[in-house]
């Protein structure tokens, strides 16, 4: 027999079948919904925390002077006190101007920030304290950096004399509080205050001025560079070329040897992304197990049509059906079962998914917008493979739970099924 | 001489009840030449359907051996006997056995379909027409009477024009009227079409009806008396 005549065949008896096989179908509606919300929602929230690790500054890399083996993630590159001086455990600056010129055309890299720090007093009307203060290269700052602007502006490349100050010096260090546009003595130059961030004890001006100001700051050297990466995922490729490149710029071979540590921001994007896969394949065991029970289901159903049509199994076999003519019939009727419950799954698993996302829309909107995973259900993800995928699975679950039934109905003896009643 | 179409050399079919053994079939021998017209009869449990079966290659014997045209079913594959038997043997049953989710004109084209042989719903057309039900063609069994279900049974025999005609008491189901059209039927196709027909009846007076048959075989328990 054809296949295309088989095929119309087992669709016209799945059509005309009881209200036990749609049953059935539901069972692997509901199945498959599950497994393609819980991806479609982990596949949009892994794309989101791809572009939100990036505020977090999980896509830079900062090069420190020194070496030492014990750097972990502590060493996390953007954090929010900003790039302050406790990685520079080595007073030896080998860091130069010459370093960043030989990081400037490695293909990941977008941007490159070299910046030095040192403590330094500051003082506003009276009140005078010892900051922070770092000098950061002006045309690329605002780029690379992850602070929030409060009030006022970044630094950019005009400036010289201006500073812009960490949030809580304004609100804690002077209680008082240092008005925008207004001036600060800094290593006893005036400044203009031009921003005031979100956050931070440390004050940030440009590097030239800094190199003025700060007392141990000589020549072009860096406390530290900083790389932001335009891919996060070729971080460790990145990694390995600036290792290269700063080995060769300072003529050395052996790797042990090396007098600066390229701090890797991957590790807190590996927690997440660990977290994350646990989350799912605790979502995805608990759609499996209800795709197994949609697979037990269509089994039954099967056995119990076969037993209902054991008559007409009879029927076509006396009519010339072979074995293999009913079992394909048989195979297509539970693939069919399947294909329609894949069908209804992945639209009941978007339409989930979706009402899931906006509800989590919301519980972001009530947290303040702040939180790293209250944004997560808020964009879910149902990719072209993804449903390519929950279609041939379900059609697989269909065939291998039909399939028994259909050997076992194409291996039935004409004479016995023709005498059933 | 006339050819054979089927053969049967000392044929028994044996069911085991327990340790009861009944020969539904018992040591039976039995000619059917082509273009033949065979009557089987003999009382309920007789064993006639067990002999269509086996005549039709559905079943095969406990013992003994049956010839398809001079072949031993028992040297041919069940792949192989299913095509040879969708090919050559039409099957019209009591309870005229159609497909109830499939229409008229479906059930006929079923058996050309498992033939693959090509279109078929010209062919399929074609045969409803020759039994009378061209304008039914689209009707389910369940919308059809009896003898309707009948013809549209018939019409499926003959779909792939199969040389043999095995009918199991295709009247048994109708009133005579009827019942004496679907006769009718099958002996014009007999005569015209010189299809070997075989018809199982256990109703002698429905014997004494019928013209031209060559062959009459009685059946008890199992054996042939006649
Ligand atoms: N599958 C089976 N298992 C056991 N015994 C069987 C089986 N099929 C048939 N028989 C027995 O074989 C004998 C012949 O049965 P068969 O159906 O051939 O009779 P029949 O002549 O067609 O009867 P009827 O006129 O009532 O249709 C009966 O005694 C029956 O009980
Ligand atoms: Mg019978």
């Amino acid at each position: 027999m054809r296949l295309t005549k088989s095929f119309k065949l087992s669709l016209n008896i799945l059509l005309h079948s009881k209200l036990r096989s749609w049953l059935t179908i539901i069972g692997i509606i509901i199945g498959i919904a599950a497994v393609v919300s819980i991806m479609s929602i982990s596949e949009g929230a892994q794309q989101q925390l791809e572009s939100r690790l990036g505020t977090f500054g999980a896509d830079i890399i900062t090069i420190t002077p020194g070496f030492s083996r014990a750097m972990g993630p502590g060493n996390f590159g953007g954090g929010r006190g900003g790039f302050e001086g406790e990685s520079s455990s080595i007073d030896t600056k080998n860091l130069t101007s010459k370093d960043v010129l030989m990081l400037k055309n490695i293909p990941n890299v977008k941007y490159i920030l070299g910046q030095i720090s040192g403590r330094e007093d500051l003082t506003y009307m009276t009140k005078t304290a010892t900051l922070s203060i770092t000098g950061i290269d002006t045309t690329v700052w605002k780029d690379i950096t992850t602070e929030q602007l409060s009030s006022g502006r970044f630094l950019t490349s005009g400036d010289s004399y201006s500073v812009v100050l960490g949030g809580d010096v304004v609100s804690s260090t002077f209680e008082d509080g240092i008005p925008l546009n207004s001036k600060v003595t800094i290593g006893g130059k005036s400044f203009k205050v031009v921003g005031i961030l979100e956050e931070g004890r440390g004050a940030y001006v440009p590097l030239d001025v800094a190199r003025n100001v700060l007392e141990d700051a000589s020549g072009d050297k860096f406390d530290s560079i900083s790389v932001q990466l335009e891919d996060i995922s070729l971080s460790n490729e990145t990694i390995t070329t600036i290792t290269e490149r700063l080995m060769l710029s300072h003529g050395i071979i052996d790797e042990s040897k090396k007098d600066f540590t390229v701090s890797s921001p991957t590790s807190m994007q590996e927690t997440i992304q660990q977290t994350m896969d646990t989350m799912t394949l605790f979502l995805g065991a608990i759609a499996a197990i209800s795709l197994i029970v949609g697979a037990v289901g269509i089994a039954n159903t099967m056995f119990t049509s076969v037993l209902e049509k054991t008559k007409e199994i009879g029927i076509m076999k006396a009519i010339g059906a072979q074995d293999k003519d009913i079992m394909t019939i048989f195979l297509l009727n539970s693939a069919l079962i399947g294909l329609i419950g894949g069908v209804g799954g992945v639209l009941l698993g978007f339409f989930a998914s979706t009402a899931i996302s906006s509800f989590g829309g919301i519980q972001t909107a009530v947290g303040g917008g702040r939180g790293m995973m209250g944004g997560f259900g808020s964009s879910t993800y149902v990719s072209p493979e993804l449903i390519i995928g929950a279609l041939l699975f379900s059609v697989l679950v269909g065939m291998l739970a039909g399939a028994i039934p259909a050997y076992r109905a194409s291996k039935l003896n004409p004479v016995d099924a023709l005498r059933s009643e | 001489m006339k050819s054979k179409v089927i053969e049967l050399k000392n044929v028994m079919k044996t069911y085991k009840m327990g340790k009861v053994q009944v020969h539904a079939i018992n040591e039976v021998n039995l000619t059917i030449y082509k273009g033949e017209f065979v009557v089987i009869t003999g009382t309920s449990g007789s064993g006639k359907s067990t002999m269509m079966h086996l005549v039709g290659c559905l079943d095969i014997p406990s013992q003994g051996s049956v010839f398809l045209e001079d072949k031993n079913i028992r040297s041919l594959s069940k792949s192989q006997i299913a095509k040879i038997r969708g090919r050559k043997i039409g099957f019209i049953f009591q309870q005229f056995n159609l497909i109830p989710i499939l229409s008229a004109l479906e059930n006929v084209m079923l058996p050309i379909d498992f033939q693959n042989n090509g279109n078929n719903s010209d062919r399929a057309k074609e045969l409803l027409e020759l039994v009378g039900l061209k304008d039914r063609m689209h009707h389910k069994p369940t919308e059809l009477s009896g003898g309707q279900s009948q013809r549209v049974a018939i019409a499926r025999a003959l779909a792939n024009d199969p040389e043999i005609i095995l009918a199991d008491e295709p009247t048994g189901n109708l009133d005579s009227k009827t019942g004496e059209h679907i006769i009718n039927l099958l002996h014009t196709l007999h005569k015209e079409q010189g299809k070997t027909l075989i018809i199982i009846t256990h109703d002698i007076n429905f014997i004494r009806r019928l013209k031209n048959t060559t062959k009459i075989v009685k059946l008890k328990d199992g054996k042939i008396i006649k």
